[in-house]
């Protein structure tokens, strides 16, 4: 805790303290100002003073509201937080998130699947009627039409699809902490331009979608274009379906177990395969013939980007070719990522796409379905904290926590303050390197993560153990193998 | 610095332990020494396959006899050479002391005269192994024999027995065995091969045996040494990575003999729900086939599929079978099964998310990495029952019978069924749809061995040469006497 007695009375410092953790609770942007220099310049003592209470807080508060918190909290016989890391046993693993027995999707069950959520959320979705649902996509309409939920999908290689509760006010508030991070210098106050500027958004992603990938368009439309439709440019007119992700999931899982007729899927759905192909075999083109369009129209303008990198490599790489270079205007940002796996690209692919787009750096940010808050990399590839985002580093064998110093590998746990739609606990699957005490060269003076983060699962097997039991990376494997043809 | 283990190449009777280059030690493993492989790779293949010869000059009693006192020289508690690989194991191998030792004192009672003379028989039978069989066939005398052939091994390292059944398998067939060392048990075979050379340095049966360790997939040794010109079948264990190693090198002369990665899963009757004591029995069979060997084991069951129905009733009584089936487990004795040597903390994270979900699912221990049994409420297995191990075990409550055909698929080995009788039902449908085994449940470490099919096919008929003698009889038809038009070739 911080020393209340350096800081004056007892009384005042602890009322100071949590006056700052409900604010961090309620919108921590607009606690700090919206300015990206003022999130990322607190003392370390004060962040962690105000990230005990408001954890405390959230405890108490979520406890009565979240019935499986409540369950976890009296199994461990917690009560009240007196250091951060007593928080560890609290947070729940990201498969909680999917933690429903697979046969309420197959069939059809959004009542039952809306009784398996609404144990997770603080939301009551008891009222909802859900009866009337015959989709993945038609449920979490009518959850996000009825309720302040706007739950995000996922899916996975088992081909279970993970169910994350978030509200509509958790995606905002994502985008516009991204908003505040990439287009404020850190060191400046915030300007009108920063803050009220519209910005084109282009995206080679969609309308719409119960998804990290289809909230892209939508929120960063109302964020960045500031709900202008003539300022957001995205390749695909429609909602990137739900239920075409989980057929595909169920597709591969079906696959892997060599019985392709055991996809356990509704019919309508299955008869939709065909779609599922279609958009598969056409997407990578229309992605790319898209943002050759777009470059050409927004030549000039200060342009938002969101893309994968090879996509962006590709399109940059033929435009320098042409003799095209830095298309977008002063001010554009470019944020790239993922979309690696399986695609080589050369060592200085970035230059290529600086310069095609006339940018000085590209974004990079880490974050995850699960949570509100993205960590934006600095321009020293460092991922740096939010300060009400609680970062855990979790010994991978034991799963304690890791002390709160040095440089700390394991298993990345957080605790997203902001978050409303459910527990802002979670323990990742991702093994980070933490850097708590030796100071960014950026200036800011927020804690990070080093740029190198893998899967644990991808960890696992490695050299040459060979076993006679099958082991899900094996067939993982297989299905890379299969898939690379 | 500490001493760090050696595992010595062993070629043709000679042990080998200089030109010591560093393997392993990734990933939390334990990093050991080997002779450098690039050095020792001319030495491994048998060059002409002539020198063979030697094999057929002894008879198939003289082979057994050799098995049997190779079995005898194997007693653990006086051979030094697996004692020594026996404590330098305890870093590598996946179970604990207690088990893996057990593993290695029962290994002399694989190589009783008897048990290897009835697989055989099962398998090949012996007058194949012996000479050559003769019968007739549309008129010809036929005379079939099954010849050895220069075979070489990449051996699973998750029971120390597999190196022991290589050797067997090369013996009996008159083969010549190269056996590649797996990182998590690269000393278990070494030291087999090392006692044969101590026994019987010139016997042809050990100058047949070698065993080495190379990182697989090392491009350049394996290149070199998978060509039909040294070896002509590789028996590939384990999982897609080490097969894929050993595919690129397989074209026409080299055959790939694959035994693939396996699960194993169980089915329980109505019948054995109906009374408290054979609901124990039932328990104390999960029990048994879950726990052996901490589940590390292909034959290891991992899925309960139960016929108690899903309605109130059913699910209090797979909650009772589970709660039992979680105590006998814990009171398994310390050689068969123990707390596993560590947890794999995703799997936790696994069973600790339906800790949580008490409308869907009951988990009973596992709180202490111990093991644990998940109970399921619906007709389904857990989303991550591939993972399953370290003594984790799924029940699933099911109506009938067709549901229970979703356990089975190509990955399933062995299908534990209680009461037995109900295998009569089960094993036409079950192997259509993949499985490959049907055992009493509780059996499944407990058989009569492999006696000849292992993973739905004969491994030990593959390892041998096919060869056919055909001498014409009087009904024969020259074709050379034929004229136009009379031609009737025979396929």
């Amino acid at each position: 805790m911080a020393s209340a007695q350096e800081t004056g009375s007892p009384r005042t410092a602890d009322a100071e303290v949590e006056r700052n953790a409900l604010g961090w609770i309620a919108n921590p942007l607009e606690h700090f100002g919206m300015s990206n220099t003022a999130i990322h310049s607190l003392p370390r003592e004060e962040v962690e003073a105000t990230q005990l209470a408001a954890m405390q807080i959230l405890l108490e508060r979520r406890r009565a509201q979240i019935p499986v918190l409540a369950k976890l909290a009296d199994a461990q016989e917690i009560h009240a937080l007196h250091a951060i890391d007593d928080m560890a046993p609290l947070l729940f693993e990201h498969k909680v998130y999917k933690s429903y027995p697979i046969s309420l999707l197959s069939k059809q069950r959004f009542d039952q699947l809306t009784q398996w959520l609404n144990r997770l959320t603080p939301y009551d979705l008891s009222a909802v009627d859900v009866s009337q649902c015959d989709s993945i996509d038609g449920w979490l309409g009518k959850l996000r039409d009825e309720t302040p939920l706007d739950a995000a999908t996922s899916s996975g290689t088992s081909g279970t699809m993970s169910f994350f509760p978030k509200t509509k006010g958790d995606y905002r508030l994502c985008y516009e902490g991204l908003r505040v991070q990439v287009l404020q210098k850190f060191g400046d106050a915030p300007t009108d331009a920063d803050l009220n500027e519209k910005l084109h958004v282009m995206t080679p992603t969609y309308r719409d979608g119960h998804s990290s990938l289809g909230s892209i368009g939508p929120y960063c439309g109302e964020v960045f274009a500031k709900g202008d439709p003539d300022y957001l440019h995205i390749a695909f007119d429609y909602k990137h379906s739900a239920d075409l992700a989980w057929l595909a999931a169920r597709l591969n899982a079906a696959a892997a177990k060599g019985d392709v007729t055991k996809v356990d899927v509704p019919e309508a759905l299955l008869a939709r395969r065909g779609e599922l192909e279609r958009i598969r075999q056409e997407s990578p083109a229309l992605q790319s013939a898209f943002i050759r369009k777009m470059v050409k129209e927004l030549n000039g303008e200060r342009v938002l980007a969101i893309g994968v990198s090879p996509l962006f490599h590709e399109v940059a790489s033929s435009g320098l070719a042409e003799g095209v270079s830095n298309v977008f205007g002063p001010g554009s940002r470019v944020l790239t990522g993922g979309g690696g796996k399986g695609v080589v690209l050369p060592d200085d692919w970035d230059e290529t796409v600086k310069n095609f787009f006339g940018v000085d750096r590209l974004f990079n940010n880490y974050g995850m379905t699960e949570m509100t808050s993205l960590l934006i990399g600095c321009e020293h590839d460092h991922y740096h904290l939010p300060p009400w985002v609680v970062l855990f580093v979790l010994d991978p064998e034991t799963g304690q926590p890791m002390p709160r110093t040095g440089s700390r590998t394991g298993r990345a746990a957080f605790f997203d303050i902001s978050h409303d739609g459910t527990w802002g606990g979670l323990i990742t699957g991702d093994k980070i390197t933490a850097e708590w005490d030796t100071p960014c060269p950026c200036g800011r003076s927020s804690a990070y993560v080093e740029e190198q983060i893998v899967r644990f699962s991808e960890l696992q097997g490695g050299d040459d153990k060979i076993t006679c039991a099958a082991t899900p990376a094996a067939q993982a494997e297989a299905l890379d193998y299969l898939n690379a043809f | 610095m500490p001493k760090q283990p050696i595992s010595p190449a062993v070629i043709r009777g000679q042990v080998i332990d200089s030109d010591l280059v560093e393997f392993g030690g990734r990933g939390g493993d334990i990093s050991f020494l080997a002779p450098d492989p690039h050095k020792i790779i001319d030495r491994l293949p048998l060059g002409s396959p002539s020198k063979l010869d030697d094999l057929y000059r002894i008879s198939f009693d003289e082979i057994l006899d050799y098995l049997e006192e190779l079995g005898r020289q194997l007693a653990f508690d006086r051979n030094e050479h697996m004692q020594e690989a026996c404590e330098l194991s305890y870093g590598t191998a996946p179970v604990t002391p207690p088990i893996l030792r057990s593993l290695y004192q029962s290994m002399p009672a694989m190589f009783e005269r008897e048990r290897i003379r009835t697989w055989c028989e099962t398998s090949v039978p012996i007058p194949y192994l012996e000479g050559w069989v003769e019968t007739q066939a549309n008129g010809f005398d036929v005379a079939v024999r099954a010849y050895g052939s220069r075979c070489l091994h990449v051996v699973a390292g998750n029971a120390p027995s597999i190196g022991a059944v290589s050797v067997m398998r090369g013996a009996v067939t008159r083969g010549d065995t190269i056996i590649k060392a797996p990182s998590n048990d690269p000393f278990t075979t070494g030291a087999i091969a090392r006692t044969m050379c101590d026994f019987a340095p010139d016997h042809p049966i050990t100058k047949h045996v070698s065993v080495a360790y190379w990182r697989g997939g090392d491009e350049e040794f394996e290149s070199r040494l998978y060509q039909p010109h040294n070896i002509e079948k590789i028996v590939a264990w384990g999982g897609f990575a080490s097969v894929k190693h050993v595919t690129k090198y397989i074209q026409p002369g080299l055959e790939l003999i694959s035994l693939d990665p396996k699960r194993s899963a169980a089915v329980v009757g109505a019948d054995a729900l109906e009374s408290s004591q054979m609901l124990e029995e039932a328990a104390a069979r999960i029990a048994t086939d879950v726990g052996a060997v901490n589940q590390n084991a292909c034959a290891s069951c991992r899925l309960v599929y139960v016929m108690c129905g899903t309605d109130d009733d059913g699910i209090a009584t797979l909650s009772k079978l589970g709660k039992l089936v979680y105590e006998k487990m814990m009171g398994l004795p310390p050689d068969l099964s123990t707390k596993p040597k560590s947890y794999d903390p995703s799997l936790k994270a696994d069973v600790d998310a339906l800790r949580l979900m008490d409308d869907w699912y009951e988990v009973i221990g596992g709180e202490d990495g111990e093991g644990a049994v998940i109970v399921s409420h619906t007709p389904e297995a857990v989303d991550f029952a591939d993972a399953l191990d370290d003594r984790t075990v799924n029940l699933i409550p099911v109506d009938t019978m067709d549901e229970i055909l979703d356990a089975v698929d190509a990955y399933t080995q062995t299908v534990g069924v209680f009461p037995h009788e109900l295998i009569g039902e089960l094993r036409h449908k079950m192997s259509l749809h993949g499985a490959q085994r049907f055992v009493s449940l509780g059996y499944a470490f407990n058989g009569p061995g492999v006696i000849g099919p292992q993973d739905a096919i004969e491994p030990v008929r593959r390892m041998c040469k096919w060869i056919v003698v055909e001498t014409p009889g009087e009904q024969s038809v020259p074709l050379w006497e034929l004229q136009e038009g009379e031609l009737a070739l025979s396929p």
